[in-house]
């Protein structure tokens, strides 16, 4: 069960390259990679069915956070 | 140990080649679906990279595309077979619609995913290892040099067209 | 869910709390509050409460999106 090792290092690896990175526009693919690896040990933790509907809920969710924050950055309309 | 790691491995280069594949057949790289994507494109253009690679970063950013369509189907495969891939096809489509996204690479991706998932569990592999792999396939892409990832995408890019 | 998964997931949450307390611009503190949610995550899945993460994933963007208005650019750049 070496997978969910390997999963939770490289989320501490984008956060720390999320802190450290300067530009805004720049730090945020870095937390989608965190996003992927936390919806990754969510099922790797828990091999039930419903984990599989948590993770897509917590995907979808941080990736509409990623969205918006990236909107409203570059200043444009934010639809919905 | 060793073997679960060349597994792991493996099923990083099969995930990188499906994903890349299919966002760049749905031209992804084209134009930012919202304009987030153009704004993140902008700066990682301006760090060195070029422009369509950085769009299709943006887009990956801003909505559930074929990568996450990889790793949640092969999430659904390890909970329950191929049922559970077609659930995780159905939850991308409606992660697609909440971002304003029009697209249908998501639930492409999910789709063909789900098989080749399945077809490499039948051959030895586990899905964990997909696990595992999709979220080391994103980090080359999104998390270790902006400015090269996007050239090689860019790359790709002027082969498809 | 063992003692080196809780400090890689512990470091997580923590850089987060970290790097908003530290960081000046506004955008900046609102991804690192989001990583801060992200480290909290893992610890709530592996106690099974899966209903519990279900509805804070979905409570979580939605307050980003109430606060993101109060920080456009144009007030003052920061």
């Amino acid at each position: 069960m070496i997978a969910i090792y390997i999963v939770a290092a490289i989320a501490v690896f984008a956060v720390v390259r999320a802190t450290v990175e300067k530009n805004t526009g720049r730090k945020l693919p870095y937390v989608n990679v965190m996003n992927f690896a936390v919806a990754g040990a969510v099922v790797l933790l828990i091999g039930h069915p419903l984990a599989l509907v948590a993770a897509a809920a917590y995907f979808v969710g941080s990736t509409l956070e990623a969205n918006a924050i990236a909107s409203t950055y570059a200043g444009g309309e934010r639809r919905g | 140990m060793l073997g679960e790691l060349l597994h792991i491995l493996a099923a990083a280069a099969v995930s990188w080649i499906l994903f890349v594949t299919v966002d760049i057949l749905f031209k992804l790289p084209e134009a930012g679906g919202v304009s987030g994507a153009s704004a993140i494109a902008r700066d990682i253009e301006a760090g060195g990279g070029a422009l369509s690679g950085g769009t299709m970063m943006g887009n990956i950013v801003c909505s559930p595309d074929a990568s996450a369509g990889t790793l949640l189907a092969a999430c659904g495969v390890y909970v329950a077979g191929i049922p559970g891939g077609l659930v995780a096809a159905a939850l991308v489509f409606i992660g697609n619609r909440i971002c304003h996204d029009p697209g249908y690479a998501g639930t492409t991706g999910a789709v063909l995913a789900t098989f080749v998932v399945y077809g490499f569990t039948q051959v030895g592999f586990a899905a964990t290892d997909f696990i595992a792999g999709m979220v080391i396939a994103i980090l080359t892409i999104q998390g270790l040099s902006h400015a090269h990832a996007s050239r090689l995408l860019a790359r790709l890019w002027r082969v498809r067209e | 869910m063992d003692e080196i998964l809780v400090l890689l997931f512990a470091a997580v949450a923590l850089i987060g709390a970290l790097g908003t307390y530290l960081q000046r611009d506004r955008f900046d503190k609102l991804i690192a509050l989001g990583i801060v949610y992200g480290g909290i995550v893992p610890f709530i899945a592996a106690r099974g409460y899966l209903d519990v993460l279900i509805a804070v994933s979905l409570i979580v963007p939605i307050t980003t999106i109430i606060v993101l208005p109060l920080c456009r650019r144009d007030t003052r750049d920061a």
